[in-house]
């Protein structure tokens, strides 16, 4: 990659800064970051505000290529990018613009127990979901599906496992298009992504994904918590987590099958990481299709773990799940690419919305949110690190406006892996966190040494910049007191 | 005339994942330091020594871009390492060229007791992907993605 010249950002407002078009060749979209002047300051040391200029390039992009606050440089696409193409107007699909983990996201499921009733029985409780929900490098799921079994459940996502018996029927409601895409197309995953995701459904993973209980800290608006059945002191559950290794390897598929589909459309691309299709050629429909279908992979995913997660209460706390009122808040997905319909110009218009390291948010109304919520907006779950505190936001009309419904979607990395480890040598991470009130486990001690609390973004900082920018607002602060990790 | 350049890698930072820098007098040479760059990044990874049963290996691309080549064998790797956990060792590369890539060995078991896997890699990504010339020899690097 050639060096180029410092990205110029212009401040539109506190939150707001335009890179123009003018900046580089080929743009045809000025970029827009959403930043307060602290987050933009550690934005601008990475490549981050480059590659927002890169993906302005693509072809058939509408209105912006924006970036959330907790922007970091990724493959092709920054993490925390958004950008929506428009297919009639020979708008793009890239996988680099939804990410290795399709469908990566993370679900809320609230309880009626108090941290008084948690606080005693944290470390039985901790134990016993590290035990059952499996975490971890290779770690295989209990729920083993056969191949003719997988291919229904990439076709019918979460629906398809709730039906199996892994979870209520409510669940489905209040996850995030229903927890399947119908557009999904299993014939499209290879037999090799098929082989990789054979038995991780229902599988945490490792990295940055994990399992905590969590007591909710702070409200700050308490007609919409009330609406998502969040109160003060109450426990929830948040699980983070994605496609497994069938989703990494449909990314895999595609970049190697899109290699020479830009030269033979004629796109010129600043980066080749941005590999594409238009979305109404063969071959952006079949990377759409098996993302899709990787995408409800990742949607039965957490709904399996969500289905041993009641059991692991109903266990520890001797009562159905059901008695314990573990009812699940919201799904979204924060790696995706979706067609989604937005007024533009004073046209409806269907667009290829990429959401890679975002998070969906649309605010009060909405016809795609359930009955329950459209009086307030869609929650909007913003995890942060694991000493600190996550976020549960709602959507606001900005956001439809601007963002194509978008937000941001957690902390964003401030240190890197190795720097993270070194900093936890002569340290113990394990026992600073429980001196901090929350009790974690990992597989490995590099899980929580490269995961530590300052290894991140205060995601408190992120939350208040979509805040001030009116995309998303506050609703309640949720603070970690049990994780598990791999 | 200066010393041979040794083959060699070592891991560098990256934000959110890990990179692999790797060095040798020729294209060939790269290959082997390549491969035990990418189980690095896995944590420490050690195949079962023989007589353990180990599956025959062979890998055949052609293309433009070397390092892409390089990317594609190391993807190949990681798939075996993922599903089967398998690791490749007795390293022969028959041709590196900027057009070929041709490499056999064997797929052993990894060891359980004496590795210790530390990472899920998802896939060795095309990000800063490049393989070079430089003073003595070539670089490589690779970043894959955590």
């Amino acid at each position: 990659m050639s060096q180029k010249r410092p990205v110029p950002l212009e401040r539109l407002d506190a939150c707001r800064w335009r890179i123009p078009k003018s900046y580089q060749p080929g743009m045809r979209v000025d970029g827009l970051i959403y930043a307060d002047d602290t987050l933009i300051a550690d934005i601008q040391k990475d490549q981050a505000p480059a590659q927002v200029a890169n993906v302005a390039c693509l072809p058939g992009i509408v209105k912006h290529s924006l970036a959330m606050p907790d922007i970091h440089w990724g493959y092709g696409f920054c993490i925390g990018g958004v950008a929506a193409t428009d297919p009639e107007e020979g708008g793009v699909i890239s996988p680099g613009g939804v990410g290795y983990d399709i469908n990566c996201g993370v679900r809320l499921i609230r309880t009626d127990l108090t941290r008084a009733d948690i606080q005693p029985r944290i470390r039985e409780l901790v134990d016993a979901l590290f035990d059952t929900v499996p975490t971890g490098v290779g770690r295989g799921g209990q729920v083993k599906f056969g191949r003719a079994d997988l291919r229904k459940l990439l076709a019918g996502g979460s629906r398809y496992v709730v039906n199996e018996g892994f979870g209520w029927h409510e669940d489905l409601a209040v996850t995030e298009a229903g927890g399947c895409l119908d557009r999904a197309r299993p014939e499209y995953v290879s037999d090799r992504a098929l082989e990789r995701g054979a038995d991780q459904c229902g599988t945490l993973g490792s990295g940055n994904h994990f399992l905590e209980v969590q007591v909710v800290e702070e409200v700050v608006d308490p007609a919409a918590a009330a609406a998502f059945g969040l109160a003060e002191g109450q426990i929830t559950v948040m699980i983070h987590s994605g496609s497994r290794g069938l989703g990494y390897q449909v990314c895999e598929d595609a970049l190697k099958d899109l290699r020479d589909v830009p030269k033979r459309y004629g796109i010129a691309l600043p980066d080749r990481q941005l590999v594409c299709a238009p979305v109404h050629s063969n071959e952006g429909q079949r990377y759409l299709g098996a993302m899709q279908a990787a995408a409800n992979f990742a949607w039965a995913n957490r709904q399996i773990m969500t289905h041993l997660t009641r059991q692991v209460f109903a266990r520890v706390f001797e009562r159905p799940a059901e008695a314990l009122g573990l009812h699940l808040v919201y799904d979204v997905a924060h790696n995706i690419a979706k067609l989604e319909t937005y007024e533009v110009d004073g046209r409806r218009r269907t667009l290829c919305v990429h959401r890679k390291g975002a998070t969906r948010a649309f605010p009060a109304g909405h016809p795609e949110l359930p009955e329950r919520y459209r009086p307030v907006g869609q929650p909007v779950l913003v995890p942060g690190d694991m000493g600190r505190s996550s976020w549960v936001l709602v959507g606001n009309p900005a956001a439809l406006d601007e963002t194509f419904g978008s937000c941001c979607h957690g902390a964003g990395r401030v240190m890197s892996r190795s720097a993270a480890i070194r900093a936890a040598r002569g340290r113990s991470i394990h026992k600073e966190l429980l001196a901090r009130g929350v009790f974690a486990r990992a597989r490995e001690r590099t899980g929580l040494d490269e995961e530590q609390p300052d290894a991140y973004k205060d995601v408190s900082l992120v939350a208040e910049a979509v805040h001030r920018a009116g995309l998303s607002r506050k609703v309640a602060r949720l603070r970690p007191l049990g994780v598990i990790k791999g | 005339m200066g010393a041979r350049m040794e083959p060699a890698y070592e891991l560098f930072d990256h934000t959110a994942d890990l990179g692999v820098r790797v060095t040798a007098a020729t294209l060939p040479e790269l290959v082997p330091p390549a491969v035990a760059g990418l189980y690095a990044t896995l944590g420490h990874i050690v195949p079962q020594p023989a007589p353990a049963p180990a599956d025959d290996f062979a890998f055949d691309a052609t293309g433009d871009d070397p390092a892409v080549l390089l990317r594609d064998l190391l993807a190949e790797l990681l798939h075996h390492f993922d599903t089967r956990r398998r690791v490749l060792m007795d390293i022969a590369v028959g041709e590196f060229s900027g057009v070929r890539l041709a490499v056999t060995g064997r797929l052993r078991p990894l060891d359980p007791e004496q590795s210790a896997p530390a990472r899920e890699v998802k896939a060795v990504t095309y990000h800063a992907l490049a393989v070079r010339p430089v003073a003595g020899g070539y670089e490589a690097t690779f970043i894959v993605d955590i």
